[in-house]
């Protein structure tokens, strides 16, 4: 994930802007780990493989791991 | 259960239970190896129908007990379909297959909506349910550099296909993230053209889909999406077969039912094409939908 898409990111169910936290980067400096944290309501969403997982949260807990 | 069995399996149909199903379905098609459910292939430890009371436990292709979709395309109504072929027939041209890396296409779609969105350079452009990312590195190559593609899917599966064909193309402006097209994680008003390829019709709440489509369209923003829609109103025993909406017919809406969504979502100019009818069995045709938001 590129750092410049962050800003097109939201929360999936306040819509509120994530920050990045604990980002781990690659040598192309593409964010590869971390966490998305919504300014608003504090939900914590990981990123996996370079994939952000923005799914509701009872969704998430679906899914394996 | 064969194909042609309509049977109501799961009577707790509620739209989780039907997410779920569906994300099941598409995790095992994107799981598949490409070779394992090549209905051409004659490799007998794969695909045998006959192999009902094998004991082993084969991760696609085993026919036995649930309609895998992917396999049996001799005698599976319901059937996903699997053969990238097929993408010429639904208005792909050969360039475009070429041109996108060779696993993205995963042959899930009804349509090219790439093709009728008319993408301009710079753009930046949404795909609801990217799957293996096909039309993502299509619309990547029309927006250019200046643009940007994203990619959203619910199914973590998909997505580990669409990012190992990112990282094997040169195209550096397509993202992909987990997410369902009800709850996009998407900012309001960021975004110039959503498509999406036969994935509406699987969602169990179409109106939030159309709703949060328009949320992150910007005003003058284009829906330009194919997708299967009934010519009439299925029967109820299609409607809650939860293997005919993983096929993409069970939940497809009526086109009246359509044009009431995009209305109620606020879209103007609304236009649903029928292209042709997907199968003999069902009035069911693929369709091109266009609406826009307005200025």
């Amino acid at each position: 994930m590129q750092e410049s898409l962050l800003e097109i990111l939201c929360c999936p169910l306040d819509k509120h802007e994530l920050e990045l936290e604990d980002a781990d980067r690659d040598d192309a400096d593409e964010i590869i780990g971390g966490d998305l944290v919504c300014t608003e309501c504090g939900e914590r969403y990981p990123i996996e493989d370079g994939i952000p997982n923005l799914l509701p949260p009872d969704m998430r807990e679906e899914t394996p791991a | 259960m064969s194909g042609t069995d309509t049977t109501i399996d799961d009577a707790t149909d509620t739209p989780r239970d039907r997410r779920t199903h569906v994300r099941e379905r598409y995790a095992e098609v994107a799981s598949a190896d490409d070779d394992c459910c090549d209905a051409s292939t004659t490799d007998a430890d794969c695909c045998d129908d006959s192999a009902a009371d094998d004991d082993t436990e084969t991760e696609c292709c085993d026919t036995s007990e649930t309609d895998s979709g992917c396999c049996d395309a001799s005698n599976g109504e319901f059937d996903l379909e699997d053969d990238p072929s097929r993408a010429l027939s639904l208005g792909y041209e050969p360039a475009d297959l070429e041109a996108a890396p060779e696993e993205s296409n995963l042959g899930l779609g009804c349509g090219n909506p790439v093709a009728i969105s008319n993408l301009e350079a710079g753009e930046t452009v949404l795909d609801l349910g990217s799957g293996g990312g096909f039309d993502c590195f299509l619309a990547a190559r029309e927006v250019g550099s200046g643009g940007r593609v994203i990619g959203v899917d619910m199914t973590p599966e998909m997505l580990e296909r669409a990012r190992e064909n990112a990282s094997d193309s040169e195209l550096e402006n397509v993202e992909f993230r987990l997410g369902e097209i009800e709850y996009l994680p998407v900012a309001d008003t960021t975004v110039d053209t959503i498509v999406s390829n036969c994935v509406v019709n699987l969602s169990p709440d179409k109106g939030q889909v159309f709703a949060e489509a328009y949320r992150v369209l910007r005003p003058g923003g284009t829906l330009a999406i194919s997708d299967l829609v009934a010519t009439e109103p299925l029967p109820r025993e299609i409607r809650e077969n939860p293997d005919a909406v993983d096929a993409c017919v069970g939940g497809a809406a009526t086109v009246d039912e359509l044009e009431t969504l995009l209305d109620d979502a606020g879209f103007v100019d609304g236009s649903i094409a029928l292209e042709g009818e997907w199968t003999a069995d069902l009035p069911v045709a693929s369709a091109r939908i266009e609406a826009r938001k307005p200025v």
